[in-house]
């Protein structure tokens, strides 16, 4: 009886867990990223097969061995499909931090920057640079990584970093970044655009303003506050 | 006293734990995966890889103590008197050779022990086992300090195999061991 439940039961959960994984690859149907979509579905398909392999193991075998089967059955659900969710996983680890929602969900440190960012009334550099639509997606992290391969795993890193501070509650306030904001995260999309030339104070301060000498938040700050009052405070004091 | 069989039972409940911790590693990845938050990526690429790790050094220690178990070969071991050196009803690993020394044949029958046979320098125990993959018949406990050398059951069945007398003679001795075990039941 115990089997005869047991079997469906699993199967069931596999089939809401693909069901669930679908759905949600549907609903966001108008921007997919293919790595996330096919990252996902590989992922859910070596859960069901580890969790497959380990229930059945457990179940028939109980933890002793016999032969080299049972021995290549243990490997299978101990080493093999666990370490390829590991690696597909972490694939999708990187992929998925990048998005707002993810940096949303650490409510209590970074949902305020979130909330200013997609507050139309917000003259913030963020809040502006998100109505203008310029970065389509993943607005927190295209601005707050920067260029190159080496920039994504410092980006990476310095996020764990910041997540194992969350729920530690061991980060420190005011919250604040770990470095001043570097140029080049801004002329990565700006330097030399057409509009940034329509400017002659940039043109005067170009040397100085690649070099880092000279900071684009010099004039440009307020970039990202918490709160909007602090926007006007800033500006009202230039 | 070192000893060449590990308790079973704690060999099969590391592997139990390995599967647990392994099984958890991936419902950590499915939680993620449905409900992706600093959280759950958090605890699936903390502990994730973790677990994964811990569960294959549990489940390469037991294969390496299971391998080397069934591979002694000829391991010198020391037994004082009313030492166990093989329990009934647990799996045979190794054959001994008493090389000094006196144990006591003893088995449980309906919770009441008989001695059912004595043996002393220049014999064996523990073939039975290894022949028929079947548990332990008996328990084997040291009657003085006893002196034995452990075979494993790899090389236990190799070494009848090349040598043809020697298995004709194990065989023989299995047989009347067999029917004084029928007997005394």
């Amino acid at each position: 009886m115990a089997r005869f439940l047991t079997y469906p039961t699993i199967a069931w959960f596999f089939l809401q867990t693909a069901g669930f994984a679908e759905e949600d690859a549907r609903v966001k149907a108008f921007h997919t990223d293919p790595v996330d979509v096919w990252g996902q579905r590989f992922l859910i398909a070596t859960i069901c097969l580890g969790i497959a392999i380990l229930l059945f193991n457990l179940f028939k075998n109980r933890g002793t061995t016999g032969g080299p089967a049972s021995w290549a059955l243990l490997a299978a659900g101990v080493a093999l499909v666990p370490l390829m969710a590991t690696g597909i996983g972490t694939l999708l680890v990187f992929e998925r931090a990048e998005h707002v929602q993810f940096c949303e969900s650490c409510h209590i440190t970074m949902q305020s920057f979130v909330n200013d960012m997609r507050d139309p009334k917000s003259e913030s550099l963020a809040a502006v640079h998100f109505k203008n639509k310029f970065i389509p997606d993943d607005q927190c992290y295209d601005c707050h990584t920067s260029y190159g391969m080496f920039g994504t795993v410092e980006a990476k890193m310095a996020g764990m970093e910041d997540v194992y501070k969350y729920f530690t509650r061991t980060w420190s306030n005011p919250i604040s970044m770990r470095e001043p904001y570097p140029n080049h995260d801004c002329l990565k999309c700006h330097a030399e655009s057409a509009l940034w030339l329509k400017h002659d104070e940039h043109i005067a301060a170009r040397d100085d303003l690649f070099a880092d000498k000279m900071k684009c938040l010099d004039c440009h700050g307020a970039d990202h506050p918490a709160h909007p009052e602090s926007v006007r405070k800033v500006v009202a004091a230039r | 006293m070192k000893t060449t069989a590990v308790n079973p039972k704690v060999a099969q409940r590391i592997l139990i734990a390995a599967q647990l911790l392994a099984l958890l590693q991936l419902v950590l990845a499915l939680n993620f995966l449905l409900n992706t938050t600093g959280g759950t990526l958090f605890l699936f690429a903390s502990f994730g890889p973790l677990l994964v790790l811990a569960a294959i050094a549990l489940m390469v220690g037991v294969g390496i103590y299971k391998y080397r178990q069934s591979h002694h070969l000829f391991d010198m071991e020391t037994y004082s008197p009313g030492e166990v050196i093989v329990r009934q009803e647990e799996a045979g690993v190794c054959a001994y050779f008493i090389q000094d020394g006196q144990v006591e044949v003893v088995r449980n029958e309906q919770g009441k022990d008989q001695v059912i046979a004595t043996l002393g320098k220049d014999e064996y125990f523990g073939e039975m086992a290894l022949l028929s993959n079947a548990p332990r018949n008996a328990t084997v406990r040291a009657l003085k300090e006893t002196r034995v050398a452990a075979l494993g059951k790899e090389n236990f069945v190799r070494l009848l195999a090349v040598m043809p007398a020697t298995k004709e003679s194990v065989l023989q001795t299995v047989q009347a061991r067999a029917k004084e075990v029928a007997a005394g039941q």
